[in-house]
């Protein structure tokens, strides 16, 4: 009872601190040649939830050239503020330069944003580590959910922080190879920053009637700002590669045997309309395909529509990176395999019958759609 | 090092060269500056991580005891490890290996000695503890300022045991060096470095003065360096103490003039304020087998509903 008491009146004592913002949430965006790219749609859609929470401004930071379309597209998803810096120097992305561009604009408000969100893509994370650095704030990385709520601070070895805050960022992440999840906050500092993996958060449906305001950002580049110049970009024509915005993910494993084998999984793949080609770590090690395909903790972590796992066993390494698919099907000789405790659906057998009659039936399927689509046409 | 022999020798020679030409005339001079890379001090930052791949310290509910769960050096630096060896055999210069941890982190330093870098720093102190990734870029960089002047710093992508990528760029941001992450592959030009880094569907090329930082892709194809010197010499240092400390120099707070208060609890602006086990999948899943190939896999696509995706 004491000692209740004693409790009781400890959490009497812990005071409301509330750290200083305007409790803007700004969402960094990131586009190509003029167009916003999904997870920026996505970032907004989760920025709309914990602006309303909060009760503050949604807002977006946009850096590149020729933007017009682009910032009409984000106020439809949601902005309520579009920051823009449209300036043939930004066209392409750089980290020092962004890197100004963004620092100087975070540090203009006079209370600070109080959240930063980016996309944990290879921009995203190549930029969002020095923004946090400079402001000496908290990031956490890759995160799969965010929340708005209170957070008590007891940990007497921190007496510093010790408190009650309202208000924070709750950023969700896997961790220990996802079998925790853990909930990490750090409401000491605003602007609280978080990158969010692309695929996971649900964007707005878009409204072009909403209305939004526009704001332009100075760009002030110092020379120190040159030290890198970006003398080739490289998109790999070879579409079955970009497997974080692919529909369906085809992806192939030890168990096919042979390099060979691929052929096959790139057939299937190509049965599909918004197709890409994958692959687990051994298969990657053992050369039968390039690492560019490689999905799992050393890989890319996807999140199809459909994931079709052909001889992948399902180590916990490869289930990092899929295991958020919509859907899973797994094919594999060996019924004990792991892949069919998490797949949704699941074929035991080999993959050189199973693939080929796939195939067979996606083709006999499609074309039987396409007649159905010339009769309607002719009727 | 044995290996490096060569590049000393053909170095000597370009400036004998590069003497001789300027006695004559000198447009010449731009050409041969060319193949000389100048590289002094190559820095490659390491961490030692629970292998989670082992049994061992691995708790119930998921979470790692560090004291008993099996270590290891971070798969994704070994890439880093390479390509600082890599650039110390092409352009010359020394590697020295940095890490942060608790004593038995030497074990990796151990490795990169093996492996042939020529010197290591293991920074470590008890009021480390609990850093994230603010507090240890904090702490790192003052190691490395510590460590004088460099050329390059190489770190892995990121680490198994946080998967941030956070602290290379941190570090970057600290001491205001330009940066490539995610790089594949690189070579150093007209004093400048040019690496390619992997991005969403595709790759880009950029041009980068030094000094500079690097994060290594594990993309990154290196020809494996195995130093059979650093190998013996490792076998000596175990069995020799005193010899041991002259190749690892171990430092604290105090020696690399860190503020203790930006570091371990009190300097992380995060904590992990609860974790939660993330529920076992299992017994969902609609299994066909034992069926005609035709009819298993068309019950299949009739159940997961993916006719809609196909072209």
């Amino acid at each position: 009872m004491v000692k209740h008491k004693k409790m009781a009146e400890e959490q009497e004592k812990l005071k409301e601190i509330i750290t200083p913002s305007n409790k803007e949430v700004i969402v960094i965006c990131e586009q190509q040649k003029g167009e916003v790219k999904p997870v920026a749609l996505e970032l907004l859609g989760a920025g709309r939830d914990l602006a309303n929470k909060l009760g503050g401004k949604l807002s977006c930071v946009l850096l590149g050239s020729k933007l017009d379309e682009a910032v009409k597209k984000l106020i439809a998803y949601g902005a309520d503020i579009v920051y823009v810096a449209d300036n043939p120097i930004l066209e392409n992305y750089q980290t020092l330069p962004y890197r100004r561009v963004i620092v100087e604009f975070l540090e203009s408000f006079p209370l600070p944003p109080h959240i930063v969100l980016l996309g944990s893509t290879t921009t995203g994370r190549d930029i969002a580590p020095r923004i946090a650095a400079h402001f000496e704030t908290g990031l956490t990385a890759d995160c799969t959910e965010l929340d708005i709520g209170p957070y008590e601070h007891t940990n007497k070895m921190d007496p510093d922080k010790v408190g009650l805050y309202p208000g924070c960022l709750y950023a969700i992440r896997p961790s220990f190879g996802e079998s925790l999840k853990a909930r990490i906050l750090g409401p000491w500092k605003n602007p609280q920053m978080a990158t969010v993996r692309p695929g996971i958060m649900l964007p707005l449906s878009p409204d072009y009637s909403r209305k939004g305001e526009v704001k332009e950002i100075s760009v002030n580049l110092k020379p120190e700002d040159y030290r890198t110049e970006l003398i080739e970009i490289v998109h790999e024509i070879n579409k079955s590669i970009n497997l974080t915005e692919a529909d369906v993910i085809v992806s192939g494993g030890f168990g096919l045997g042979k390099a060979d084998g691929f052929d096959l999984i790139k057939e299937l793949a190509a049965c599909f309309e918004n197709s890409a080609v994958g692959a687990s770590r051994k298969a990657v090690d053992i050369g039968w395909i390039s690492y560019q395909h490689q999905v799992g903790q050393t890989g890319k972590t996807v999140r199809p529509k459909v994931y079709i796992a052909c001889g992948i066993a399902g180590a916990i390494q490869h289930r990092v990176g899929m295991s958020k698919s919509t859907t899973i099907i797994a094919i594999n000789k060996d019924p004990d395999a792991p892949i069919f405790k998490f797949a949704n659906y699941g074929i035991v057998g080999d993959v050189y019958h199973i693939i080929p009659e796939l195939i067979k039936q996606f083709k006999s399927k499609s074309s039987g759609e396409k007649e159905e689509k010339s009769l309607v046409k002719q009727g | 090092m044995i290996s490096s022999l060569p590049n000393i020798k053909l170095f000597k020679a370009i400036i004998t060269l590069k003497e001789r030409v300027n006695h004559k005339g000198k447009n010449t001079r731009n050409t041969l500056e060319i193949t000389m890379a100048n590289i002094e001090n190559i820095f490659v930052l390491i961490k030692q991580v629970p292998d989670q791949s082992a049994k061992a310290g691995i708790n119930p509910d998921g979470t790692i005891d560090r004291a008993k769960a099996k270590r290891m050096l971070n798969p994704f630096d070994r890439f880093a490890l390479q390509a600082a060896l890599h650039t110390k055999k092409t352009y010359g210069g020394k590697v020295t290996a940095i890490s942060m941890g608790p004593p038995a982190a030497t074990e990796i330093l151990l490795e990169a000695l093996e492996n042939g870098v020529d010197s290591t720093c293991l920074l470590s102190d008890k009021r480390l503890a609990a850093s994230d990734t603010l507090a240890t870029a904090y702490a790192l960089h003052k190691v490395v300022q510590s460590l004088g002047k460099f050329d390059l710093i190489f770190c892995g992508l990121q680490t198994t045991d946080g998967d941030t990528a956070q602290v290379g760029p941190q570090i970057a941001e600290r001491l205001g060096l330009p940066q490539t992450t995610y790089c594949e592959d690189f070579k150093i030009e007209n004093g400048k470095v040019i690496a390619r880094r992997v991005v969403e569907g595709g790759h880009e090329t950029v041009k980068m003065e030094m000094p500079a930082l690097i994060t290594v892709a594990n993309s990154y194809h290196p020809l494996e360096y195995k130093s059979l010197r650093g190998a013996r010499m490792v076998q000596n240092l175990v069995r020799n103490k005193t010899e041991l400390d002259k190749y690892i120099k171990t430092v604290t707070l105090d020696d690399v003039g860190a503020d203790p208060a930006k570091c371990g609890l009190k300097g992380s602006p995060t904590i992990v304020a609860r974790t939660d086990k993330v529920s076992e999948l299992g017994g969902s899943c609609i299994i066909k087998q034992g069926l005609p190939v035709e009819q298993m896999v068309s019950e299949v696509i009739a159940g997961a509903n993916i006719l809609e995706f196909v072209r």
